[in-house]
Order: C-alpha cells, then structure tokens, then sequence
C-alpha cells in the first residue's frame, strides 16, 4: 500500500468550511487569490450549513437554504474546495498542514495564510448512562432530523441554552414524541436582564415561536432541571430527570428512547493552539481560546481565527468574522477594500456582541454548571467513555500529588486519553482535578483526530526523502 | 408528504442489503434502519451509538468497504457501500 504524499500550495488555506470559513474563502477567492478550503465532512457547509446530498434535499427539503448559495458563490469564485480532508498536525514550521485525505492518503498543504475556521462543538457533562446507545447531543439529533430520520418514538431534550428549543421542535416535526424539555437554568423566568435583548426583537420571535410551538404540543419546558440518569440494557429505556438545585427531588421520569443533551458549545481552538497561536480564555465561559487582535488575528504573523473557534457567537458573527478576516489578509497583500464594507462589518459585529452578552447572561455560566454537576456524580459514572474511567477513579487519582494537573491526573488514569482526546470529557475532568474549575483547558496534542498509522508513516517516509 | 418516486441507493449493512436515500449519511442509514449499536466498546464491552454527529466523539465509528474506524456521521452513503458494524466485537 502505497499513498504518496500529495502536496498542495495556496496563497491561503482555510481549515472548516462553515459559515466563517466559507464566508472568508468567498472573500478571497473573488479577490483572485488562489484558495484551499479544507474540511473533514463530506461536503461544504460545516454544521450550521451542514444538509443531506441534493437528492435527499429534494425529498426532505433544506432547512437553511441561505447555505447552498453561500457554498455555489464560493464553488463560482475559484475556491478549490477539498472535502473529506481532516487536518491533524502542523509541519514543524508551523506554516504546513498535516491533513489525511478521503482515503486515508497523506495531504501536506502549504500556504502563505491560514485562516482557522474549525468552529465549536457541544459542550458535555457525564452522568450515569450518558454512554448508552440513544443519548446523544442536541447537534446529532438536529442533523438527523435534517436527514428526515425519525430517532425514536419519545424523546427528552435536557441540558441548557437557546439550542434546546429548535432542536425539540425539529423532533417533533419528525413525528417524535417530546416528553419535556428540561433547562438547568431559569432563562424563561422574566427578569431585568433578559430587558436589555428587547432591542434585539427578531431573535426574541424566534424564541418565542419555538415555546409557542412546544406549548402547541403540550411539551413541558421545565426549567431549573437537569437530568440524573438514563437507564436501559442495549438502549436507554428511561430517563430521570430532577431539580438541579434539590437533586433529591425527581421531576420525572420518563419512558424514553432518545434522551438529547447539551450544555452549549465550546471552541474547538486545538488546531490554532497546534499552530502556536497564544492562548487565553474565553470571558464568558472560560474556555481556551486564542488571543486575537483585530480582524482575528493571532500571535502568529500568519494565521487567523475565525468563527467560532474564536469565541462562541453563532452563525451570524461568524460569517462578519470570515468576511473581516479576509478584508485584513487582502489589505496586507495591498489590495484595496472599500472602506465602508469593512465599517459595515465592524460596526454589525458589535451589535451581535452585545446582543450575545445578554444572552449568555441569561443561562448559566457553563464552567460553575459543570463543576456543579460533576460533583455530585454517583462513584461509577463513566466520565470518561472512551477508556472507561469512573468518577470516583477519577476523585482517588485528584487526591495524589499531583492530581490537581490535567496531564498527570490523564497519564496516572488514561482519562481523556482515548479517540476523542477528551473533547467530551474534557470540562469534566476539569471540574474533578483538584482544584478544579470545569472550564477543561487540555492541551491539544496530534494527531488532533485519529488518523490512520499509514498516512504518518508515509509522511515520514517523505519527510526524510527531502 | 413524501415522495416516494425517489431515488435509492443501495448498499449492504452487515451484509444485508438496504435501500437508502442518496445523499444521506451512514449513521443516518444505520439510525433509519433501527440500528443504535454501531460498534462493540473494546473497554467495556457494550454496545455503543452515535453521540456527537459531528466528528469528534468518534463512538460511531464503523467500517466502510473494508476501511476500519470510518465516522459514520460524516461519511455518506455511496452505490455499493458495504457497512460494518461488528468492530471491536472479540473475534478474529
């Protein structure tokens, strides 16, 4: 089995293909730069855009339409798009990207910009059963929903955040039974701090037509609630759900077969922390995140971040993000902007912003939730799924010198050390080293994703021939 | 409603022949089949599903045309693909 090593060369190479890479790659491709798009799924889109094949669009229908024109303007301008391709290194120069293609084979892409668009993922906190075929993340049952699949007879959506809601809503559209929505926050309590997003009415219809639609179908929306275990031999069968701040009492259980759960999303910033990018952490939730200066850019002369591998904020920041990074890249190569669109963009971003602080001050603050929750797991909650690693493992290993380090409390029990390189268990682990803060700063290491054994080893092969 | 005019694909899930919408992704032709057990945990030995659908969480891996630890989640279906669920089940 031989691949060759194929390498590609770019004026700028653009890792993710969602709305903030799309939108910088469109940028830059009208430019007349000659542009890379890489992206690990299958075809353009990311998750925002993220739809089934066109043949199973016709017969399912597209929920976000606006992303099929944003990937042809892109396709029309010259971008070449390489799907299938994950990127999980970085040469040793920090300039060249280590990137398995569709097959396996090694791609080594070479570029005078990189601009890192690899978006954010769903935060997740164990507790017992979470590993049990039918609990999965809001994100997974959306794209399925999207896909036209009906996951199951009856579903629980429990977690926090805005994200809970729309995701209830396109199960029920696929014929599934919504036995309740369960928010470990109070954000549908009126209070002073949800006035301030009054001035942002459109999103506030949006909300509202998604409880109005929960309400339409008897779906209760408890709130203050967060789920204490899911059960079930070969599947989960039921879910108990109870008050988060008196986990004594049970607000219900559930005969479920689908139980959806997410905290959220955190930047997945491992790709510009390989990269060297200086690090920080996010303000608000306190994950890691790189340091950007204007336009997203980062320590590194030539790399920038995008999207929400910059800072959670959604879809419509990250595609003012791309768009702004890109306006930066071409002034430094000399090339003139208009300056009113590069207002334009600058301009909008702050108002997003402002509408997302208010927002984010509705639910909790995500890092104390989960520092919360995990402190009170039962013994033998498997916290980390890959390696099997229990809660109370986990709490022994905390107690021994060193245990309040992240890297040692993975090496002394493999936490974290498995496929998913503690993506998932990651704020978790956090929460239980000693002195913990839930937030999960774990330091990415390659490969980011598993890649198979072959594809290094052919690139060494290379590596050594030159 | 659904038109039911359109076209399939055909692929093999443990070798058992389905017909599947084109376009759709592998764990959602596994999901639409019934199928929640996409492989056997080498740790516990249980069964595990998809969780994430999004590529990271890595627990739908299966293996597509002899191809081992394929994300179902992002990989679509193809004319001819033969799925597998049985890896990390103890076996030769």
């Amino acid at each position: 089995m031989t691949q060759p090593t194929t390498i590609r060369t770019a004026d700028a190479a653009v890792v993710g293909a969602g709305p903030a890479g799309l939108a910088a790659a469109l940028e830059l491709g009208l430019a007349g730069l000659r542009v890379l798009l890489l992206d690990e799924q299958s075809a353009p889109g990311g998750q925002y855009y993220r739809s089934p094949g066109p043949e199973a669009v016709r017969e399912v229908g597209d929920h976000r339409p606006a992303g099929a024109r944003l990937i042809a303007r892109v396709r029309a301008c010259g971008v070449r798009v390489l799907s299938g391709h994950t990127v999980w290194g970085v040469e040793d120069d920090r300039r060249g990207l280590l990137a398995a293609g569709p097959d396996g084979d090694p791609v080594i892409v070479r570029a005078d910009r990189i601009v890192v668009a690899t978006g954010a993922y769903e935060r997740s906190v164990p507790f017992p059963g979470w590993q049990l075929p039918g609990v999965v993340t809001p994100g997974l049952a959306q794209h399925m929903c999207a896909e036209g699949v009906r996951l199951g007879r009856s579903a629980v959506v429990a977690g926090s955040g805005p994200f809970l809601l729309p995701v209830a809503c396109a199960l029920l559209e696929r014929g599934v039974r919504v036995l309740a929505v369960a928010e470990a926050g109070r954000p549908y309590t009126p209070r002073p701090a949800a006035l301030g997003a009054l001035r942002f009415p459109a999103r506030l219809v949006e909300l509202a037509s998604y409880t109005a639609r929960l309400a339409r179908h008897g779906v209760r929306l408890h709130q203050d609630t967060v789920v204490a275990e899911a059960s079930g031999r070969e599947r989960v069968r039921e879910v108990t759900l109870v008050r988060r701040s008196d986990p004594r009492r049970v607000v219900g259980r559930h005969g479920a077969d689908v139980l959806c759960v997410g905290y959220g999303f955190r930047p997945q910033s491992d790709l510009a922390q390989l990269l060297g990018c200086d690090m920080g952490r996010d303000p608000a939730t306190g994950d890691p995140v790189p340091l950007l200066g204007a336009a997203g850019r980062s320590s590194v002369p030539w790399v920038h971040v995008v999207g929400e591998a910059a800072g959670v904020a959604g879809a419509p920041t990250a595609l003012l993000r791309g768009r702004a990074a890109a306006f930066d890249i071409l002034a430094a190569r000399g090339r003139t902007v208009g300056r009113r669109s590069r207002r334009a963009v600058t301009a909008r971003l702050a108002s997003l912003a402002r509408f997302n602080g208010l927002t984010s001050r509705l639910y909790p603050d995500p890092a104390r939730l989960t520092a919360e929750l995990a402190a009170g797991l039962p013994g033998d909650t498997l916290v980390c799924r890959c390696e099997g690693v229990t809660a109370d493992t986990l709490r022994s290993a905390a107690c021994l010198p060193g245990g309040s380090d992240v890297p040692a409390l993975k090496g002394s029990t493999r936490a974290g050390m498995g496929p998913c390189q503690s993506r998932e268990c990651g704020p978790a682990l956090d929460a239980l080293r000693g002195r913990g803060t839930g937030a999960g700063a774990v330091p990415a290491r390659v490969p980011l994703r598993p890649v198979p054994l072959s594809t290094v080893l052919h690139l060494r092969a290379f590596g050594e021939e030159t | 409603m659904r038109k039911r005019t359109a076209p399939r694909v055909s692929v093999t899930i443990d070798g058992r022949p389905a017909r599947i919408r084109p376009g759709t992704s592998v764990a959602a032709a596994l999901l639409e089949q019934g199928r929640w057990d996409f492989r056997t945990d080498p740790v516990s030995g249980t069964a595990r599903g998809p969780y994430c659908g999004m590529g990271v969480c890595l627990e739908c891996e299966v293996t597509v045309d002899g191809r081992p630890a394929v994300r179902a989640c992002i990989e679509r279906v193809r004319e001819g693909m033969s799925i597998d669920t049985s890896a990390g089940e103890v076996g030769p």
